[in-house]
């Protein structure tokens, strides 16, 4: 390893050295060629006295447009200078001196990188699919219970100058160091947690907290990194016990359900028996009201017979006497008996026959007010 | 002719030999060793040009980055004698080229060396701490006492550890079927719970709204009694009043009414001429008195 550099980006200078010198090379070989043919043709062309020259100033040419480059919208154009950082430049075009002398990094840093824990995208889709990797997503939480989860990371270079160096010449290999970063971090933040917590509406804060853990640790490491967000995607409870905790939720819905059920239920008889109750107030209120009314009518109208009445008593007594009986003696069976024909013979009265089936009861001639 | 080529040719040739001979570019993100015959003679950590002697010295490139190191998972005992998988790396960094190279050569001895000393310091720190106090309250001051102890441990291999942290601290299989075990039935308990809870607050609407229902029945009933004795005192009380004024006429015209009323149709009578209604039947008496009330006519059934 040590002897050649293993530098962050492939020096591509080389190549173009050697894409020079090959060309120097090969016109060199054609006008040894050509100007053998240009004598033959005996024209006017210069005899030999051309030389190296122009070549010379091609190939001097060439190598110094070798300098040239163009650094991307999402790219800082570091700039080295014997292996060591001389400037850095925006996007656009720009020059160095040919190699040996300088040589320019292009790092995307605008760029925001992903990592994903727990899963991999195996086809990004649409459909997306995902493979799960169960080493990476279960986690023990602090109550000592373990939980799935999958989450990601995004992050990119700070915008500043030296986090660009920072990211370029501090980390030998950032990928697997925000990897094990970010598993430390949110596994230590889960560690801190009850599972409960992380299953339910806690998710914020554990991501705030990871990602607040898991900037400092990269910040620890002069990383020139930062982490734009820690986004928890499924939190489960483990494949094995996850029907246990879909019972839960199930049991969580009976309650509710239960609870409903029940208060449907009072819902409807409770109004029911406030109607039932008014009904019989309003029953025996009506009751109440009629009877008095009846009775005031009853009265009042006594009170204006009584008035008459005592103008005229005897009168008045007999007239209601034969009304009464007018009114009645109509509608029945009458027997006139005199009783002096009583006195001699025994009447015979066939009771049995007089009496219909429904006239079963105790009669007696009418007698006025006793 | 011939001659200028050849001399352009050598020019550039020499250029270039001389260049890789003479001098050797250290990069920033890296430090160089120089050997003279095999022996260090210099060590270079700033970056830049340098020159050296042809063929007598030759450079060794060391990273001056920070460097990974993943050990393999191993068991662990905690204080409270649970098994913990645990998963760690390290994150180190050669600040002495010499030593570094003098002590372990290459990144495979610097590795090795690593393991050895961050897992005995891994499995002490562990030992002495419950899995409790490993997985939450004391995680970063542990790593940081590991981090510290492994540090000046390494630093007579030229090499600073910069930071060893827990990736991963796992159960054992054997002991997560435990854990699911565990988390099951708490899970059982929970919905058993729910459950109950459900249950009992149903039945406690329930009951209360039949409660509530009963009550409410009652109230009424009782309400209407109330009210339909009210009705019939204040009707007697207004009957008392009225007919308490003339009580003989009160009877004639009560009972005449009953009559009328509980006289059904083909009722049979038998009547006596000297009833009061009939007395004008017998016409000897055509000067008979008028009837005078409270004189009842035989009646005869």
């Amino acid at each position: 390893m040590p002897g050649n550099f293993p530098g962050p980006e492939p020096r591509r200078e080389d190549d173009v050295l050697a894409e020079v010198r090959d060309l120097v090379e090969a016109m060199r070989e054609k006008m040894f060629g050509g100007a053998g043919g240009g004598g033959a043709n005996g024209g006017a062309a210069p005899r030999r006295s051309i030389g190296p020259w122009p070549f010379v100033l091609i190939a001097a040419v060439l190598y110094l447009g070798s300098g040239f480059f163009i650094v991307a919208p999402d790219q800082r154009g570091v700039i080295l200078r014997f292996g060591q950082v001389v400037r850095q430049v925006g996007p656009g075009p720009g020059y160095h001196l040919p190699w040996p002398f300088e040589e320019v990094l292009k790092p995307s840093v605008t760029a925001i990188r992903k990592e994903e824990f727990g899963f991999r995208t195996v086809v990004v889709g649409p459909p997306a699919r995902y493979r799960d990797v169960d080493q990476e997503a279960l986690m023990l939480t602090g109550d000592e219970n373990i939980v799935k989860l999958l989450f990601i990371v995004q992050y990119k270079v700070k915008a500043d100058p030296e986090s660009t160096e920072d990211f370029l010449f501090n980390l030998r290999d950032p990928v697997e160091t925000v990897r094990a970063a970010s598993e430390a971090a949110m596994r230590q933040v889960i560690g801190s947690n009850k599972i409960d917590d992380v299953l339910t509406d806690d998710r914020e804060r554990i991501q705030v907290e990871a990602q607040r853990l898991l900037q400092q640790i990269l910040d620890g490491y002069d990383s020139g990194l930062k982490i734009e967000t820690v986004k928890l995607q499924d939190v489960d409870p483990p494949d094995q016990v996850s029907d246990a905790f879909k019972d839960v939720i199930n049991a969580q819905q009976d309650r509710e359900r239960l609870i409903n059920e029940a208060r449907g239920y009072a819902n409807d008889v409770v109004p029911k028996a406030r109607g039932q109750a008014a009904q019989m107030l309003n029953e025996a209120d009506g009751y109440r009201l009629a009877k008095i009314q009846e009775a005031q009518g009853a009265a009042q109208r006594f009170v204006a017979l009584h008035d008459e009445y005592s103008k005229a008593k005897d009168v008045t007594r007999e007239r209601l006497y034969i009304e009464a009986m007018e009114e009645i003696l109509p509608r029945i069976d009458k027997i006139v008996i005199d009783d002096k024909a009583g006195e001699k013979t025994v009447p015979y009265l066939p009771l049995d026959q007089m009496l219909r089936p429904r006239a079963a009861q105790s009669v007696a001639e009418p007698q006025p007010g006793r | 002719m011939d001659r200028r080529w050849a001399i352009v040719g050598g020019t550039l040739f020499l250029l270039v030999a001389a260049w890789s001979l003479v001098f050797f570019v250290v990069p920033t993100w890296m430090q160089a060793v120089v050997l003279q015959l095999g022996e260090p003679v210099r060590t270079v950590r700033e970056p830049g040009i340098y020159m050296k002697i042809p063929f007598i010295q030759t450079v060794l490139y060391f990273d001056r980055r920070l460097l990974e190191y993943d050990a393999s998972p191993k068991e662990l005992l905690t204080r409270d004698k649970q098994q913990l998988v645990v998963d760690n790396y390290t994150r180190w960094k050669i600040i002495d080229p010499l030593q570094y190279y003098q002590a372990v050569r290459d990144e495979a001895g610097a590795q090795s060396r690593l393991d050895d000393i961050v897992y005995s310091n891994l499995r002490e720190n562990f030992g002495r701490q419950t899995l409790l106090e490993i997985l939450s309250t004391k995680r970063d001051a542990l790593m940081a006492d590991i981090t510290k102890k492994s540090d000046e441990a390494m630093r007579g291999y030229g090499i600073e550890v910069v930071d060893v942290r827990v990736k991963r601290a796992d159960l054992p299989e054997k002991n997560e079927q435990n854990v699911f075990g565990r988390m099951r039935t708490e899970r059982e308990r929970l919905a058993k719970k729910y459950r109950a809870e459900g249950d009992e607050e149903a039945r406690k609407i329930t009951s209360n709204s039949d409660k509530d229902v009963r009550v409410l029945l009652a109230e009424a009933q009782r309400d209407a009694q109330i009210a339909r004795g009210q009705g019939d005192a204040e009707a007697v009380r207004i009957y008392a009043e009225a007919y308490g004024r003339d009580p003989e006429l009160f009877s004639l015209t009560r009972t005449l009414e009953a009559y009328r009323r509980a006289l059904p149709d083909s009722t049979s009578f038998v009547l006596s001429p000297d009833g009061d209604f009939l007395r004008f039947l017998k016409s000897d008496q055509p000067a008979a008195k008028a009837p005078r009330a409270g004189q009842g006519g035989g009646a005869a059934p």
